[in-house]
């Protein structure tokens, strides 16, 4: 298989999916390790202190089979080889499961293991082929699934394997199996970013209906833990965090990712819980002959609907348990009137657009009138309600009125910016379909109206007020674009960015609103279900920090284009491309978000971009799709079942008409071991967790703070792992003991620590920091990931696969390298990418052939650095860089398209500094490197150990 | 009746207003944890009477002060201080936007103070009384 690293001669990488790493196997004997092998394979026998475990290798082919049989007593390993008939792909993934790993040397920080080892032994055998058959039997009635459902239940049965085993918790509950590794000294394996969190090893029969789609996709919602902790005294013991990560209104990439549609139950029979509200799930039990339900989060036993087992369309019963809500965790119902505060309202656009002096000039207000003219089609208009509405602001407000039928727009001014008032009561929304002619010519020529106007100064939140007033009544969506920091009227700011400021303790000052008026003006939106979105083209200082305020209570976005100028075709069609996507992407209006849970359960704090109404209800005028949100949990109470339920309920309008709601559900195993928590931790989501905290940490606080945060919970963590789980005595070792499931944490943390968002010094403007931080609380963990860990590919010697297309027809792309600069050669081709920029790393000692083939230049010297586009060449190279290049802008949901930096490696060190700062495995400046972060950690580790030793003996 | 009695009489009556108000933060603070207001009502309420409740404190405390009541004013001017430096930093008002994360904090504050209020209420009534009977004999 492959993998980053260069294995000696004889040795092979296979992928554990239960642990979430590489096994290496020596080919030649079935000796296998968890380490990176050093020495070549000779063949040689196996060491006597893995004797004990060779017994029951299958690996290991000197043994004839039918001594193996004679052993075994039974054709156990005999039947694995047919294995990959029934189930391609995961045979040589389970191979790992039934044979014990050596433990060359590492026996002592691995006592999980060595439990294992004994309990396997004895009795396991006779079990063993049964086990075999029950995966037959799964796999050949499961083929349909996705393959993480697919996934998951592999991983559900193999644990039901282990309890034939023997490993069985008490209560005879599935266990994760815990796996420790030791990360000084060893490269990251980057590639498991990507792996999916640890399965939820339900009991057999938590879910009714036994679907495999009762588990949410992790793209919808993930929790920090996959089992949850039966006391908060467990939780606190254990310092991990408890905290769910979701995006409920995920986009849906039909023909990319093989997303499925989310089901929708469209007879309007929502069965409800009378005292918890929660709505029926797969976790329910049905009672008194299924007359009335079990809620699983309250224990009230309801009444099932009459028409639930109806099927009103074709008016005859229907199968209860082919009930979309009994099989699939994300469902969308149609709600009747009941659900409505009024009818269902149309979706509502209005624009700000500055154009002052500095806005025509870089070509914003051209390119911004073009693309909305060129959206006009797309946005959305099912039942030609859409409504519009355009204001364009400099030193005076400027309305367009556009009757119905008319052809040209006449424009009003206003200039009085204290006390905003409508210069007419009509047409200035206006129905998108009835005034197109208008609007089309408005559009037309709305850059070259204010051509000539030498007007310095904007208004801008006398224009947002103005716009409130305008669609107030209705509610939607403002979008603001400005070029200039909002120096008129209400809510004027001053440029406050005072270099001296940067690097010291009060640079958190610069992150938070320097005006109340956009919090009271935020609060007033969302009041009225009018959400705003900024876009923000700076050439100086904008104070992002205040004006991302807007945004974030009223569930919209900022989108920042530092230094935008128009004249240069790729600052044009980035904003073009995303802002045509803002206008394109489905709203939901008018919703408010609740998640209920189990009893027990409280949500303890919100993070993301809504307003919280009230202790439990976000509210979100407009949900814009795949924004993150992260939602503490607190327990209350002990917990008692066998599971919890965690259910998140978003009801909303669609901006087709129809009000909805849509449920996600996900239920948790319980455990009161520490050890299985640490096993069951999901380090994205963890890492997602700490990004929040910390951003919200650097506002109150300071960065210094919020960078300590992240350090010291990452301590905290480890050292209540290492003292608790493993069983390594006394003193500091020169180990850092993990949970293989969180092995890339520590990694994620220095990235974190190391982002713009957050680092240390005093060289980045305000403006970027705050928008880092903007996109670090919103974007979804498919996209943070990247953001805080980039993605590194070496193109010049990529392998032949890389960058064409496979049997399915998608993308290859080429094997992520570890962050760091050893992997940079001086003739080589190199990739980093996070998701906001690409860069494209050409070596000074390129050959020109290369040079000629990708950038269609006779050589290096003739290259230049600096934002650009490729071309796309007619030769086979050329053509597989495009791919990649194109896949990655389109691999993630969110409507960013990164720009395209070429980054020459002896030229413009300004942006090879930049591209350099992704590298974050490397020191640089005076931040730590990736290894010296973890002596960090380590004396961390160490340090809190002590103070616990003093602490028991006193 | 002499100056000294009215003063306290004053402060006595004025610590029964400032006790009061807490109690109405408090209750105010308990109805939005149990969702019966909504965080946009209630901060708009409470900031009526957050810096009314600061001015009636810091005045009673220049009274103490230029009636030579040390020990008195010396009980009032941290509390003073405390609301002077809050003003300073702009975070006196109550936030809707940031309420509920720092509501915990919200409740305490307004507990010490009641708790405060309420040991300067019987301080002054003791004081009140004990200037009465100093006149009568």
């Amino acid at each position: 298989m492959s993998q980053g690293i260069m294995l000696p001669q004889g040795w092979e990488a296979r992928w554990d999916p239960q642990s979430n790493a590489y096994i290496y196997v020596e080919q030649s004997t079935g000796r296998s390790q968890w380490e990176v092998p050093t020495q070549p394979s000779y063949g040689s026998a196996p060491e006597p202190s893995t004797a004990p475990t060779q017994s029951h290798r299958p690996g290991r082919r000197q043994y004839p089979t039918a001594q193996i049989q004679q052993v075994y007593g039974g054709g156990g390993y005999d039947s694995q080889p047919q294995q990959p008939q029934v189930a391609p792909g995961y045979a040589d993934q389970q191979q790992p499961q039934y044979f014990t790993p050596g433990f060359g040397g590492a026996d002592a920080q691995q006592p999980a293991y060595g439990q294992h080892q004994q309990q396997q032994q004895a009795p396991a055998y006779g079990g063993q082929p049964q086990v075999y058959g029950q995966q037959q039997q799964l796999y050949s009635g499961q083929q349909q699934q996705q393959p993480v459902d697919q996934m998951s239940n592999q991983f559900q049965q193999m644990n039901m394997g282990y309890q034939a085993g023997g490993q069985q918790g008490p209560g005879g509950k599935r266990l994760h199996q815990i796996q420790t590794v030791n990360l000084i000294g060893m490269q990251p394996d980057v590639t498991g970013l990507d792996s999916p969190p640890p399965p939820y090893l339900l009991p057999d029969n938590a879910s009714v209906t036994g679907s495999p789609n009762v588990q949410p996709d992790p793209s919808y919602q993930r929790c920090t833990l996959t089992s949850m902790p039966t006391t908060q005294s467990l939780l606190n013991k254990s310092k991990l965090p408890l905290a769910l990560v979701m995006s409920p209104y995920r986009s849906f990439r039909e023909n990319q990712e093989g997303d499925e549609p989310v089901p929708v139950i469209e007879d309007s029979v929502i069965a409800r819980c009378r005292r918890c509200r929660a709505y029926i799930n797969p976790f329910v039990t049905f009672i008194e002959g299924g007359n009335r339900w079990k809620c699983c989060m309250c224990g009230l036993s309801n009444e099932v609907p009459q028409l639930f087992d109806w099927n009103q369309q074709e008016n005859k019963p229907a199968d209860r348990w082919s009930r979309k809500e009994l099989n699939h965790s994300v469902v969308e119902f149609i709600a009747p009137t009941e659900y409505m505060v009024r009818p269902p309202q149309p979706p509502v656009y209005a624009f700000v657009i500055d154009v002052s002096q500095q806005a025509i000039q870089s070509g914003m207000v051209a390119v911004a009138a073009r693309t909305i003219l060129e959206s006009l089609d797309n946005i959305p208009n099912a039942d030609n309600r859409t409504k519009v509405a355009i204001i364009a602001v400099s030193t005076s407000l400027h309305f367009f009125s556009l009757p119905a039928g008319a052809t040209e727009a006449s424009m009003l001014v206003v200039s009085d910016l204290t006390d905003v008032f409508l210069p007419k009561p009509v047409d200035l929304l206006v129905n998108l379909t009835e005034s197109r002619p208008a609007l089309e010519s408005l559009l037309g020529k709305l850059s070259d109206m204010f051509q000539d106007s030498h007007s310095v100064g904007n208004a801008l939140g006398s224009a947002l007020q103005a716009a409130h007033q305008l669609i107030g009544k209705i509610g939607g969506k403002i979008i603001a674009l400005t070029a200039t920091l909002p120096t008129l009227g209400e809510g004027a700011l001053k440029a406050r960015d005072d270099p001296k400021l940067l690097g010291t303790s009060k640079e958190s000052s610069l992150l938070n609103a320097a005006s109340s008026f956009y919090k009271t003006f935020a609060i007033e939106c969302s009041k009225q279900q009018v959400a705003v979105d900024m876009f923000l083209f700076s050439t100086s200082y904008t104070d992002v920090a205040t004006l991302s305020c807007l945004p974030r209570y009223t569930a919209g976005q900022t989108y920042l284009y530092p230094g935008f100028n128009a004249s240069r075709s790729e600052d044009a069609i980035k904003f073009a491309t995303e802002f045509g996507k803002v206008l394109a992407m489905p709203m939901g209006l008018e919703a408010v978000i609740r998640v209920r849970a189990t009893r027990g359960i409280r949500m303890s704090a919100f993070h993301g971009n809504f307003f919280i109404r009230s202790t439990d209800l976000l509210a979100l005028p407009v949900v814009p799709t795949d924004q993150n949100y992260v939602i503490e949990l607190q327990l209350e109470d002990d917990i008692k079942g066998a599971f919890v339920v965690l259910q998140t309920a978003i009801l909303h309008t669609t901006c087709y008409g129809e009000r909805r709601i849509r449920v996600i559900t996900q239920a948790m195993p319980t455990t009161d071991s520490i050890s299985e928590l640490y096993a069951s931790a999901d380090q994205v989501a963890v890492a997602t967790y700490l990004t929040n905290k910390a951003v919200e940490r650097s506002m109150s606080h300071s960065l210094d703070d919020a960078r300590n945060l992240i350090t010291n919970k990452l301590g905290e963590m480890l050292s209540v792992y290492k003292n608790q789980v493993t069983s390594s005595s006394g003193g500091a070792s020169a180990q850092l003991a993990v949970p293989d499931n969180l092995k890339l944490l520590p990694l994620l943390c220095c990235g974190l620590v190391k982002h713009v968002g957050l680092r240390e010094g005093g060289s980045i403007p305000p403006d970027l920091r705050s928008y880092a931080q903007a996109l670090l609380t919103t974007l979804p963990c498919q996209s943070l990931i990247p953001f805080i860990h980039p993605r590194f590919y070496s193109l010049h010697n990529m392998s032949n696969e890389s960058g064409n297309p496979n049997e399915k027809g998608i993308i290859q792309l080429p094997l992520t390298l570890n962050l760091t600069s050893e992997k940079l050669e001086r003739h080589g081709l190199f990739l980093i990418e996070d998701g906001q920029n690409i860069f494209l790393w050409v070596g000074h000692e390129a050959v020109p052939r290369l040079i000629q083939d990708v950038f269609d230049l006779p050589n290096y010297q003739e290259l230049k650095g600096g934002k650009s586009t490729l071309p796309n060449l007619d030769n086979p190279f050329s053509q597989r860089v495009n791919n990649i290049i194109n896949k990655i802008r389109e691999s993630r949901r969110g409507v960013y398209k990164p720009h395209l930096y070429i980054v020459k490696s002896d030229a413009e060190p300004a942006l090879r500094s930049w591209a350099l700062s992704l590298l974050i495995e490397d020191r640089m400046d005076h931040m730590s490197s990736y290894a010296q972060y973890l002596t960090t950690v380590k004396n961390k580790v160490s340090r809190v150990r002590i103070l616990n030793l003093f602490e028991s003996e006193s | 009746m002499g100056g000294e009695g009215w003063l306290f009489l004053f402060a006595v009556l004025m610590a029964a207003v400032l006790l009061f108000t807490m109690v109405f933060f408090i209750i105010m603070f308990s109805d939005l944890e149990c969702d019966y207001i909504n965080p946009i009502d209630l901060c708009n309420k409470l900031n009526q009477f957050v810096l009314p409740e600061m001015i009636a404190h810091a005045f009673l405390t220049l009274c103490f002060l230029l009636s030579g009541q040390w020990l008195a004013f010396l009980l009032n001017a941290p509390l003073v201080g405390y609301n002077v430096n809050k003003i300073m930093a702009k975070n006196h008002m109550y936030d809707a936007t940031e309420i509920f994360r720092t509501l915990s904090g919200h409740k305490k504050e307004s507990f010490i103070k009641l708790g405060f209020y309420l040991v300067s209420f019987f301080y002054y009534l003791y004081r009140m009384i004990l200037a009465l009977i100093s006149e009568s004999d």
